[in-house]
């Protein structure tokens, strides 16, 4: 108790001392008037640092539109604690035809919150606009389909003009079905809004918002994945908190019950004896990262981009940075995916020496003694508002300039970062991959010259590559198909296209006296605050 | 009658010994001596920063610690020494505050001059002071800031360009009443050039003035490069007190870590206060009105 007081002090000379500054860039926001009282604890109210800014389930959406549309909206398949899929609106898929076509059937006992039932015309509606629209990243996933049939209430049919392996992982879990009766009157899906009067068939469905503040979600009376048949808690709040510091605060004083986004590590001691608090440990589907751009000539090539990989000391940066809770990897394939994590790959060790000494002997030279190669000089692009991001550049920088490359940082304001990421003005971007379900799909998105993801940061146009990732995409036999992936990973760590950083470990805290039960999935994206997990949260009494 | 005075008893030209005394006068007052002391002592600390402390790299294992023997203003998440980067941040926080503020007093004295003696030039630059400071600064800055790449350089070009205004309306004032004196009449019958009569008759009457507004927009200088760097628009490569701040509030560690927003605000604190105090201190002797000129 006296701690706590103390510790309160303490944050309001800091939070004071800052105020005091008189900057005005960080909201803190959130008027105290807490309505817990009214409804009692069956109101869950998560943390989120970003307002919605997309309703429309089929497009592209930032983190805080997909926690929301999640829960509103199901998909055929999720990804469960362990990383693997789980059957969701499907009760299960199968490939027929040579797998050139893939079969999805639903359970019958999904229902939209208008009391009409989910069948697999809606499946096939969203699979369609998708494709009509070119909508989000699922447009990509739907490459090889031709057509889509739904001969009864609980099949959809994908043919598909080539095998593709992981396609009804792709699909099942990215794309969100949505009510055909409520969708096909809106037109061009591209434009629609949707962002009032929503029917949904998830756990929970939105019910009224304040921009900036909160976002109201009532019970679905009727979700068949919740333990009675619809949840326990009858309503979640998403409340808005800019600022991470305000968030964590406002958990500890019990104005929210759970902190959608993660903690970052660093302040993951802010919760040390505090007993209500506990805090769940996921780890991650994607990976830090640091990525060359091929169109710069010096980056294109490869002794440069090794030279550069050997300078990155990525144990100290998860020892110091993450302090020591993150796995090191190689190559492009996250060990999440066990099975195709080339084990022969190993890390470029930490070497400015021998990374000097290479560039050296491929002919760079340092004409007026500076200490760093008259050329070699790049810029480091990061999202300044990522916390890890910015420490990684900042050693990354001093350990480059052992080797005689000269960094300068680049980490730039949020937007300014996107929009350069966009245009490709970079010469190393550092940034994080948020999920990938998959390998073939990731190699597909971050290689391929045709850049069907929009995510080839690298600008990498090699006909070698193109023609191993088609090869493989095509193959069914699993055995042959693990090889081919365990290949490229090994050809990509060897060209050195990117530098791996870490997969880390994400944390997330709740209020443990008021509830319970979550059911976590790996990444910062899923967390704690899937549609089933969300299902499965029960009120502690 | 002593010293060079401002209002309409004015003689100009000034003279040694005067100015010695009133220096001597200046420093005589408790609040004027300290803050000359603190602004002395942060130049000093910016010059010979990398004799007081190692510049903060690489990372160390005392995270979070909080102040000590061995860590005066205590650790942050990195494990690096707030001490160091608060002493290498008043590099960036003198150069950007100085050097910006150089820039406001050129720009801001010669729009002020031109428009107190050049009658046609007056209408036209108070209309543009006039908008310049009716412009919301800190949001246009942001822009800017967000838009070319940060470094200190970029810094200090945009907030002294945003901080001239106030300069040259300051100047204005000043000049409209010592442009009508009888011996810059005297000059002009004499056969004296528009520029001469600025650069020569005016400015000197004016420059006690300048050097007042040095101080006070060096202050506010610093307090616009900490809050851009605060919003994560600062140079990413250089040390200041705004990114410690920043740093800090990233990383989620406000709550715990008091010692690493206190230390670095208190730098600021300091540095505003005694380059305001000395300037506001060096006006009230300089006024004829307190020292009975």
């Amino acid at each position: 108790m006296k701690s706590t007081v103390k510790g309160r002090w303490r944050l309001a000379v800091a939070l004071g001392v800052v105020a005091t500054l008189g900057v005005s860039g960080c909201g803190l926001n959130e008027d105290n008037a807490s309505s817990s009282s009214s409804s009692g604890d069956s109101v869950l109210r998560i943390g989120t640092t970003t307002d919605v800014s997309n309703f429309n389930p089929l497009q592209s959406l930032s983190k805080t539109d997909s926690w929301i549309l999640n829960a509103m909206y199901p998909h055929l398949l999720r990804i469960d604690e362990n990383a693997k899929k789980a059957p969701e609106l499907a009760k299960e898929y199968r490939y027929e035809d040579d797998g050139k076509t893939a079969v999805f059937v639903l359970r019958d006992d999904f229902k939209w919150t208008d009391g009409k039932p989910v069948v697999a015309d809606d499946v096939k509606f969203s699979a369609e606009m998708t494709m009509k629209y070119k909508l989000g990243n699922v447009a990509a996933k739907l490459t090889w389909v031709e057509s889509i049939e739904a001969p009864d209430a609980t099949t959809v049919k994908f043919k598909l003009s080539q095998p593709y392996a992981p396609f009804a992982e792709g699909v099942g879990f990215w794309m969100s079905i949505v009510p055909k009766h409520v969708f096909e009157p809106a037109g061009d899906l591209s434009k629609f809004p949707n962002d009032s009067n929503w029917v949904g068939a998830g756990p929970f469905v939105l019910d009224s918002m304040t921009k900036g503040q909160r976002y109201v979600m009532k019970r679905n009376e009727n979700y068949p994945l919740a333990p009675g048949g619809k949840a326990a808690v009858s309503q979640v709040e998403y409340r808005v908190y800019p600022d991470v510091n305000t968030m964590m605060l406002a958990l500890r004083n019990g104005d929210i019950d759970l902190m959608g986004t993660p903690v970052p590590v660093s302040a993951a001691k802010t919760f040390e004896g505090d007993s209500k608090i506990k805090m769940e440990k996921v780890g991650a589907l994607g990976f830090a990262h640091l990525t060359y751009n091929m169109k710069n000539k010096f980056l294109a090539d490869q002794e440069v981009r090794q030279a550069l990989s050997m300078s990155v000391d990525t144990k100290s940066i998860i020892s110091a940075v993450l302090q020591g809770d993150a796995q090191e990897m190689a190559g492009p394939i996250s060990p999440t995916f066990s099975e195709y994590d080339n084990s022969e790959v190993k890390p470029y060790a930490f070497d400015p020496a021998g990374a000097k000494a290479k560039l050296t002997a491929a002919g760079y030279k340092d004409a007026n003694n500076d200490g760093f190669f008259d050329e070699l000089a790049f810029g480091v692009a990061c999202d300044q508002s990522n916390a890890n991001m910015t420490r990684v550049v900042q050693l990354f920088r001093e350990s480059a300039a052992k080797a005689g490359i000269k960094l300068k940082n680049e980490c730039v304001e949020r937007n300014t970062f996107l929009s350069r990421t966009k245009s490709g003005e970079y010469d190393i971007d550092a940034s994080q991959w948020g999920v990938f379900d998959n390998p073939m799909d990731q190699l597909r998105s971050t290689y391929l010259s045709s850049n069907p993801g929009g995510i080839n940061y690298n600008l990498l146009e090699s006909a070698e590559i193109d023609k191993l990732i088609n090869d493989a995409a095509g193959t069914t036999d699993p055995e042959a198909f693990k090889a081919k992936i365990k290949n490229l990973d090994k050809v990509v760590h060897d060209q050195a296209y990117l530098t791996p950083l870490y997969v880390e470990n994400f944390r997330f805290a709740y209020n443990a006296s008021k509830f319970t039960g979550f059911s976590p999935s790996p990444s910062d994206l899923l967390g704690m605050v899937t549609a089933y997990s969300l299902a499965q949260v029960t009120p502690v009494k | 009658m002593s010293a060079p005075v401002l209002t309409e008893q004015t003689v100009p030209p000034v003279a040694p010994a005067p100015v010695k005394r009133s220096w001597h006068g200046y420093l005589r007052q408790p609040s004027a001596a300290l803050s000359v002391l603190v602004l002395l002592v942060m130049v000093v600390m910016a010059v010979f920063a990398p004799l007081i402390a190692d510049e903060p790299v690489g990372a160390g294992s005392d995270v979070l610690h909080s102040p000590s023997g061995a860590h005066w203003f205590g650790t942050d998440d990195l494990g690096q020494d707030i001490f160091a980067q608060v002493v290498w941040g008043t590099r960036t926080s003198l150069v950007i505050g100085l050097a910006a503020s150089v820039i406001a007093i050129v720009l801001g004295t010669a729009i002020g001059l031109a428009s107190a003696y050049f009658r046609p030039i007056d209408a036209v630059a108070t209309v543009v002071t006039d908008v310049m400071l009716a412009l919301p600064t800190l949001p246009l800055m942001i822009m800017l800031a967000a838009v070319v790449s940060p470094s200190v350089w970029t810094l200090t070009m945009i907030i002294g360009f945003f901080a001239w205004p106030e300069v040259a309306r300051l100047i204005r004032s000043q000049g409209l009443v010592v442009s009508a004196m009888p011996y810059i009449d005297g000059a002009r019958v004499l056969g004296a050039t528009g520029w001469r009569i600025v650069t020569r008759e005016i400015l000197p009457a004016v420059v006690s003035l300048v050097i007042v507004s040095v101080l006070l927009t060096a202050s506010r200088a610093v307090i616009s490069e900490a809050g851009l760097s605060f919003l994560g628009l600062g140079d990413p490569d250089a040390w200041s007190w705004g990114r410690i701040l920043l740093n800090a509030q990233r990383s989620g560690v406000i709550a715990i870590a008091w010692w690493q927003t206190l230390f670095p605000s208190l730098a600021i604190l300091l540095l505003v206060l005694s380059a305001t105090v000395a300037g506001m201190r060096f006006n009230d002797t300089r006024d004829p009105r307190r020292n009975g000129g």
